[in-house]
């Protein structure tokens, strides 16, 4: 205790470090005799300010403190005028300026990866939905040539793709057509025949084509004929294949 | 504002109001000026620049004052103090020494004790100090000139005089005590009303 009491004429001179500073006042709350000397040594302290030649401050003097104030109180009247102060009071009373610096640069990543993140949601609803309705072959043809194309062959394969249906035909030795000659495929429904698209096969005789079935359509078999040119709405050429 | 008090009119410069400071400035200009010229050693731009220090303080700290801490004049003083003193000291690191040598410090003695014999002033306070200071021994006088004045630290201080902390602490106490009670003696002591 007497050793603290010794700490009071440096509290009262404030000389003290923090950390003894705030020891010293919970010394005071309980030390009667340190509460007794307090007042009257800080009095006796503060009293030696007086011990001073007092003279008068120049006249000059009011104008140049008071410009001193006022001129620094303007810019910040100026600052604090400006739409995006407040903003920025925020920023920097919260931020030094290389935490505000990367505060943005978090924020713009998050953002950017937020978006990203949404988008690949999206990507990814899609193919999930894609997969909730998987392509399946719903039914497979064999077409096989005859006449002029007795060598050729080729397969035709029905998808089913969630509601929607469409025709895969794959031709391999097709002979090469003339001029304007195009293969026509048919889909032939209980004596109709219904234009599926035209095929023109490669050099090597190959031919691919695929076509999307329109709603409720239907068909028994495939005919493909050669015609004379493309876009017949009924067939006016020889058939070469059709189904087996 | 002449008629409000030295805390009315601090509450209205928290409120940005100009016209209490500059009542305030009037009122307490000359007592600041003084007590910072004293501590600049009469050197007016340094003077001029704690003044301009402490009211902008004033100013924009916004700390309130009331009168249960005191006098106004008191609690001023000590802003003042805090300022002029963190000024010296960065003079005093700047040029990177704190000794002061002897004869150097008998000079400053020599031109204060003519200060003193030159004062010719009605401020009983004033007065008092100067008995009071009277009373104390010589490095009792230093040791007050040296901290409150001058803003050295108390180690510091130890080190100018070639003494142990301790002994310096131990002085400080003394000396204290001492002025405190002459004090005392002079306003509510056997002396008073004589």
């Amino acid at each position: 205790m007497e050793n603290k009491c010794e700490n009071l004429s440096l509290y009262i001179i404030d000389q003290l470090s923090e950390h003894e500073k705030e020891q010293f006042k919970r010394h005071l709350k309980t030390c009667a005799h340190c509460q007794n000397e307090l007042e009257s040594l800080q009095e006796t302290w503060q009293t030696l300010s007086y011990d001073m030649e007092e003279v008068d401050a120049p006249d000059s003097l009011k104008m140049e403190v008071m410009d001193f104030i006022f001129k620094e109180d303007k810019t910040e009247k100026a600052k604090k005028e400006s739409p995006l102060y407040p903003i920025k009071l925020f920023l920097t009373k919260h931020f030094s300026p290389l935490s505000a610096g990367m505060t943005a640069i978090l924020i713009i990543s998050f953002t950017g990866l937020l978006w990203y993140n949404l988008h690949l949601k999206d990507t990814i609803t899609a193919l999930e939905d894609e997969m909730a309705s998987p392509t399946q072959i719903v039914r497979t043809f064999n077409l096989k040539g005859q006449d002029t194309a007795a060598s050729a062959n080729g397969t035709a394969y029905l998808l089913q793709e969630g509601h929607d249906n469409s025709l895969i035909i794959e031709l391999n030795n097709m002979p090469g057509t003339k001029d304007d000659e195009v293969y026509q495929v048919w889909l032939l429904n209980n004596g109709n025949r219904q234009n599926a698209g035209t095929i023109k096969p490669d050099q090597n005789g190959n031919g691919l084509i695929t076509y999307r079935m329109p709603k409720d359509q239907s068909f028994d078999d495939i005919g493909i004929t050669l015609e004379p040119n493309p876009n017949n709405t009924q067939p006016k050429g020889r058939k070469v294949m059709g189904t087996i | 504002m002449k008629n409000k008090s030295d805390e009315e009119l601090v509450k209205l410069i928290v409120q940005n109001h100009r016209p209490a400071l500059e009542e305030l400035y009037d009122r307490y200009i000359n007592l600041i000026y003084s007590f910072s010229l004293k501590m600049t050693k009469g050197d007016t731009e340094k003077t001029k620049e704690i003044v301009q220090l402490v009211f902008l303080r004033l100013w924009t700290t916004k700390r309130t004052y009331s009168a249960s801490q005191g006098k106004f004049a008191n609690w001023i003083l000590t802003i003042t103090r805090n300022i002029a003193i963190d000024l010296i000291r960065k003079e005093h690191k700047h040029k990177g020494t704190v000794q002061l040598d002897h004869n150097e410090w008998e000079k400053i003695q020599g031109q204060q004790s003519e200060h003193v014999l030159q004062e010719v002033s009605n401020n009983l306070l004033k007065q008092q100090i100067q008995e009071a200071k009277h009373q104390l021994s010589e490095p009792q006088k230093r040791l007050i000139n040296l901290l409150y004045w001058e803003g050295y630290s108390l180690s510091e201080i130890a080190q100018l005089e070639e003494k142990p902390l301790g002994t310096i602490k131990s002085r400080l106490n003394q000396t204290l005590k001492k002025l405190r009670n002459y004090f005392s003696e002079e306003t509510g002591g056997v002396r008073h009303g004589k």
